[in-house]
């Protein structure tokens, strides 16, 4: 990764009784916290606890059914509309019909003038795509895909990205050395991540704290403070001993539901 | 209810379980890129071919001599074009032989020599009568495929709209072309009105109902990223609806195409002054049946030029899908 100019700080987010249920589907229940300004905060759960779901309410896709998200005092949809949000999904989401630099200058292009916005030239060199700036997504590989997609939010100068699952799809080295990229750039930017993953080694290599949600209804059961020095390694027992806990936070709930 | 993050007790954990964990259907290791998404055949391309390796910035192009085996699995071989023209040339072998083997009269079943005879012949009156069909097919498909994608467009920002123009169109698309061609020559007369108006109306719902699923196939990742930066929804249709729908419009122009042709021919049969339905009708009123094969031929040759116009076409508009993966 080249260097990168520090931009619009990370902002702070509180959560306040938040409970959300799609149709008679209950998808969240419980949730209250607060996330710091500049943190890197991993969201764990097993498939379908309403990780995604927690997320689209952080990103303003969606209403809470009760309760209130507050962005810096502005609701999310208040935050989307000022396009302070950078979302990464697991799909890359790029125009398969349009060149990367265009790709990454998307956003600009819909709301104005590309030319007056970053140079998509220096953001594809900064998430290591030099020289493929002409080239289709169709001839690039996953890794590179999701390179460009983190390019294209970097291009938004966003103070929050909500990122789900972005590498799920990609094999291990290729997971390892973009998380490792990710982290380059989370750290010269200090933008406020919201990570949703269930992978809890990749939990544990890029975030400062963990948040660990039940199964479904998805309440709050654990919350890892991950106090390590980076770059990380996962094997190492420190890096382990957060694992477990959250595993065992995991089983608890998930034991307590089959019970209940 | 708050909650602050507690601090972690890293270090009292004497064994250290397995370098990774995940929970559920975690991916280990393995490579799960996503395929041809939207499915397919409404989709994005097909996945890339290649994954990235440990620094994963390098991209692998596939060699040209790779690319061409893949162009020809999606195409065919040149063999597989050479055994379909052999296959015709046995065909109308097998044809040739038949009739003049059975002796049956040439106002039946005239000998493919026969007709090569009288398409050579009538060239001078088949040629501007095939220009005639061509353009009344070509204008009627040009409307109907406007109009149908006009309303397509209509339902996709006014979704209210949708049952409405739906039922109207259906109505005009069940109605009997053969009942409709002559009540619209006896309104518009001889000329080229009628058979561009059957033709519209035969060709727009196919390009109705192809676009309006092309409009709604784009990729939900692709709309969730329009809405996280609040994109208007004539952004959303210009940048990611519009071009999804390509292969969908395709798709009915190959359906629709031929079928112009067809519909032009058949309103010329209810009354024209000139075309390939005019030339057909005089010579099956004489019983001229080289004449009428000839003017048949024609126009089949013709419907699959068109049909073959619209795939290149659609090569060519649609050169940012991927290949096909060869492994």
């Amino acid at each position: 990764m080249k260097g990168a100019t520090v931009t619009t700080p990370g902002v702070a987010i509180s959560i306040a009784d938040l409970a959300h249920a799609w149709g008679p589907t209950p998808a969240l229940d419980d949730i209250t916290t607060t996330i710091d300004p500049g943190s890197f905060v991993a969201i764990v759960g097993a498939s379908g606890c309403g990780k995604s779901t927690l997320l689209r309410l952080l990103a303003g896709m969606a209403v809470p059914s009760t309760g209130s998200i507050g962005i810096d005092g502005a609701t999310p949809d208040e935050v989307r509309r000022q396009r302070r949000i950078g979302w990464v999904a697991q799909r890359p989401a790029l125009l398969p019909w349009e060149s990367l630099r265009d790709n990454v200058l998307l956003a600009t292009r819909l709301h104005g003038d590309a030319s007056a916005g970053p140079d998509p030239d220096a953001l594809i060199e900064m998430v290591g795509l030099d020289g493929f700036a002409d080239a289709l997504p169709a001839h690039l590989s996953g890794g590179m895909q999701q390179r460009a997609a983190l390019a294209r939010t970097l291009a938004l100068d966003a103070p929050l990205w909500l990122m789900d699952e972005p590498f799920a799809a990609l094999d291990e080295l290729t997971r390892e050395a973009l998380a490792a990229d990710l982290v380059d750039i989370w750290r010269r930017r200090r933008p406020t991540v919201v990570w949703v993953t269930h992978h809890l080694g990749e939990a544990v290599a890029l975030a400062d704290r963990i948040i660990v949600l039940s199964p479904r209804p998805g309440r709050i059961v654990a919350d890892l403070a991950v106090d390590l020095a980076r770059p990380r390694d996962v094997t190492t027992p420190a890096s382990q001993a957060i694992v477990r806990q959250a595993r065992a936070a995991l089983a608890d709930a998930t034991t307590a539901g089959v019970r209940s | 209810m708050s909650r602050a993050p507690t601090t972690n007790q890293a270090t009292a954990a004497p064994e250290a379980p397995a370098a990774s964990a995940a929970i559920g259907t975690v991916t280990t290791g393995t490579t799960a890129e996503p395929s041809s998404g939207v499915g397919d055949g409404r989709s994005w391309p097909a996945g890339p071919a290649v994954v990235g390796g440990a620094h994963d910035t390098g991209s692998t192009p596939k060699s040209g001599q790779a690319a061409k085996a893949t162009e020809w699995s999606r195409r065919g071989t040149p063999w597989s074009a050479l055994a379909g023209v052999a296959l015709l040339g046995v065909l109308v072998l097998a044809w040739e032989v038949a009739v003049v083997v059975s002796g049956v009269p040439e106002w039946i079943v005239p000998a493919p020599t026969a007709v090569g005879r009288a398409m050579v012949d009538n060239a001078a009156t088949l040629a501007p009568a095939a220009m005639v069909t061509l353009g009344e097919a070509a204008a009627g498909l040009l409307i109907g495929s406007a109009i149908g994608l006009a309303a397509a467009v209509a339902i996709t920002f006014v979704p209210r709209l949708e049952r409405a123009i739906l039922s109207v169109a259906l109505l005009a698309k069940s109605t009997p072309i053969i009942a409709v061609a002559p009540i619209l020559t006896i309104w518009f007369g001889f000329g080229h009105a009628p058979k561009v108006l059957v033709t519209a109306l035969l060709t727009f719902f196919p390009m109705l109902v192809n676009a309006l699923e092309g409009f709604r196939s784009v990729d939900p990742s692709i709309t969730d990223w329009f809405h996280s930066v609040d994109a208007p929804p004539r952004a959303v249709f210009r940048h990611a609806r519009w071009p999804t729908s390509w292969p969908y419009l395709f798709a009915a122009l190959k359906v629709s195409a031929p079928l112009a042709m067809v519909a032009a021919v058949v309103a010329e049969w209810m009354g024209a002054s000139s075309g390939l339905g005019r030339s057909m009708w005089l010579a099956y009123t004489n019983l001229r049946m080289p004449d009428l094969f000839a003017a048949v031929f024609v126009l089949t040759a013709l419907s699959a030029l068109v049909f073959q116009a619209v795939v290149v076409l659609e090569r060519r508009a649609m050169a940012w899908r991927a290949p096909t993966p060869t492994t």
